[in-house]
């Protein structure tokens, strides 16, 4: 492909974002959110319950909310806030998320409610992941809708994304179960942040996972994410076991996260738990939210993270929100350009039934 | 009812003794500064009937409080010394339990007289919590002109659509309310809540912002007190009223009938750590009467206020509070 006509379906995926919903303007532009029993708690005496979703394990009173901000005890019962209400909806590239490995090239159906069981500090959706459900202006889009709508749109899959999945999972696990029935694959995007039951239920649904590893350290994750390390590797490990396809993002900070002995000591975890094939990206970091005093990641940072991971034993590494060749493909026995890509557009540039055409080796992923 | 000034200034100077045996939770943090004021009643008068206090005693009480606490020798006098007629005013109250346990609607009437009386144009008084649905649920009926009785969430943009700021620990946005205010009253309930030990009027500020589930850790500390020091908050809280007619003793914040003290209190002070301090104090000794264990004994010590007074929010050494019962 040229780079013209790689421009032009990169600056079409752009245009295709339809629909983010904003805050609402009145009250009377936003109902108030309906509820619907929670999964995964449980009821303690006096009215309280314990949320056993994620490991926060939020005990939460008559009338409170866990951390998320969407799962709220009404008289002892625990009620989801977001079943069916999301805030974001779009239409974007599955590269967007980022996942390289499953249907390359093809349109994901993404959607978000309101509401994230972390705090980070340099979160891009902060709009959406930090506000409550009545924040936020949503719509009634039940799953049977998320499913028709996704096949509608030409879309190949359907993403729960942008915000944190986790805290709607009733939603999603409704949405993947009906979609896997109808040949619309959901994915998950995700910080992880989930307890072991509930994933290993969700994967059950799921056709992929990105998991987003903030750093590999649990100070960061405490000061940066209001989260735990911990957890989310056991998610990695989980995810893993299921056999569900699974990618590794990192966001790179300066002065955080992106030193060289944590970099080397996260990629020898991942190759050694999770395995040389699954797909690590490397994020370059731009300023917002709460962290607008840093400057982007630099694009050496990323390169030399990307090196470390690949001497490591990574078979498949890339580097993301940045232009470079290091979004491409490459074939680990041959080294020839299998997927060509630039920013969310994709050329099959030797890939072939899930092989390099060159030397036929194969590739791991979920390609047709 | 009423009061003669002379009959006031004797409650006054008979309250001393009463309240050095009030067994309050010994404190150290905020050990330097001048001692606080906090004025407080209890009275079977200001026990709700039904679920408000019963507006005559509303008023008296909390115009002798105001008295009390200013020194001045009327309500006009007393309202003036806190608020200018040129400022325009919010008076924050606690909703979330339903009409049982928030603040009281007689209350509430009789700190608007008071700012009207201060010379406050009706305009520029803004009654208000985190929706207009917590108010409604509570007995508040919504007006949006005039003075205003609403939610944040009456407001363009959902009420939250300013800058993020960060305060420590909190990173935040404030209600559009908090910016169109000159100062604040905040009116809360007097209770126990489950993760913070107690909610009183710092936690009432948690109604304030638009992410108050992030910060509930820790019993809430260092989160309140971070919060507080915000110069949003800071700047404006310049009185809190605290409803103690019906203490919430365990349990909280919710209503539960089974913990919940019809306790007949008042409690007023410029100094909101100093509140919390003595409101603190009484849910402890409300839970000693109920056989329950102290707070601190429950691992709920509400922490919060302590590092609210070693950040000179108010005064949060028992020493240096003056305890003044009328």
């Amino acid at each position: 492909m040229k780079r013209r006509a790689f421009l032009t379906r990169a600056g079409g995926a752009a245009l295709a974002a339809p629909l983010l919903l904003r805050p609402a303007g009145s009250a009377a532009a936003a109902p108030q959110p309906r509820g619907r029993e929670a999964a995964y708690y449980e009821k303690l005496p006096d009215q309280k319950v314990v949320c056993r979703l994620c490991p926060h394990q939020c005990q939460v009173a008559d009338l409170e909310r866990g951390t998320c901000g969407v799962r709220e005890n009404r008289g002892g019962t625990y009620y989801t806030l977001v079943y069916g209400q999301p805030c974001a909806v779009h239409v974007d590239p599955v590269e967007k998320k980022p996942l390289f490995h499953y249907y390359p090239g093809s349109q994901a159906y993404s959607l978000a409610t309101a509401g994230c069981n972390f705090t980070c500090r340099f979160c891009q959706n902060w709009e959406i992941s930090q506000r409550r459900p009545e924040q936020v202006r949503w719509i009634d889009m039940p799953p049977a809708d998320v499913v028709r709508r996704a096949r509608a749109g030409g879309c190949r899959l359907v993403a729960h994304t942008y915000g944190e999945p986790v805290i709607f999972f009733e939603y999603m696990r409704d949405c993947a179960a009906l979609g896997r029935e109808q040949g619309v694959p959901n994915v998950m995007i995700s910080n992880g942040f989930i307890e072991k039951a509930p994933m290993r239920e969700l994967c059950r649904h799921l056709g992929a996972v990105k998991i987003d590893l903030k750093a590999f350290t649990e100070t960061f994750y405490a000061e940066q994410c209001g989260g735990r390390l911990k957890p989310v590797l056991d998610t990695l490990l989980t995810v893993r076991a299921e056999g569900t396809w699974l990618e590794v993002v990192v966001l790179l900070i300066p002065g955080l996260n992106d030193g060289r002995e944590e970099i080397e000591r996260m990629c020898r975890w991942l190759v050694r738990e999770l395995g040389r094939d699954v797909p690590l990206h490397f994020s370059r970091f731009v300023p917002t939210f709460m962290m607008k005093n840093i400057p982007p990641t630099p694009p050496a940072t990323l390169h030399g993270a990307r090196r470390i991971a690949m001497d490591a034993g990574v078979r498949f590494c890339y580097v993301g929100n940045l232009l470079s060749d290091a979004e491409h493909t490459f074939c680990p026995a041959c080294g020839k350009v299998l997927l060509r890509r630039l920013m969310y557009s994709v050329e099959n540039a030797g890939l072939k039934d899930g092989r390099c055409r060159f030397c036929g080796e194969e590739i791991p992923g979920v390609f047709s | 009812m009423s009061l003669s000034r002379r009959r006031f200034a004797g409650i006054l100077l008979g309250s001393g003794a009463a309240l050095a045996a009030a067994g309050l939770p010994r404190g150290s943090a905020g050990g330097e500064g001048e001692a606080s004021l906090v004025v407080q009643a209890v009275s079977p008068l200001l026990r709700r009937a039904g679920d408000d206090i019963p507006a005559t005693a509303a008023r008296e009480f909390l115009d002798r409080a105001m008295l009390a606490l200013t020194g001045k020798g009327g309500r006009g006098q007393a309202w003036g010394s806190l608020f200018s007629p040129s400022e325009t005013v919010g008076v924050k109250l606690s909703c979330l339990p339903g009409p049982r346990l928030s603040s009281s609607r007689a209350l509430t009437a009789a700190i608007v007289e008071g700012l009207l009386a201060a010379g406050l144009p009706r305009r520029n008084i803004i009654v208000w919590e985190r929706s207009s649905r917590e108010l409604e649920n509570a007995g508040y009926r919504i007006s949006r002109s005039g003075l205003r009785t609403m939610g944040t969430d009456e407001l363009p943009g959902g009420g939250y659509d300013g800058p993020v700021t960060e305060s420590g620990s909190v990173g935040t946005i404030f209600s559009r309310i908090m910016d169109e205010v000159d100062a604040l009253v905040s009116v809360p309930v007097l209770k126990d809540h489950d993760l913070a030990g107690v909610s009183i009027s710092l936690k009432n500020m948690y109604g304030a912002i638009f992410n108050p589930n992030k910060f509930h850790a820790n019993r809430c500390d260092p989160f309140v007190a971070d919060l507080c020091r915000h110069p949003q908050v800071r700047g404006k809280l310049r009185l809190s009223v605290c409803d103690a007619s019906r203490v919430q003793a365990h349990n909280g914040p919710a209503y539960f009938p089974r913990y919940a003290a019809e306790y007949g209190g008042l409690l007023v002070s410029r100094d909101p750590v100093a509140l919390d301090f003595c409101g603190w104090a009484i849910v402890d000794g409300l839970r000693r009467g109920m056989g329950l264990p102290s707070l601190a004994a429950s691992g709920r010590e509400p922490s919060y206020i302590r590092t609210a007074g070693g950040m000179g929010l108010g005064q949060a050494d028992g020493r240096r509070i003056r305890r003044l019962e009328l």
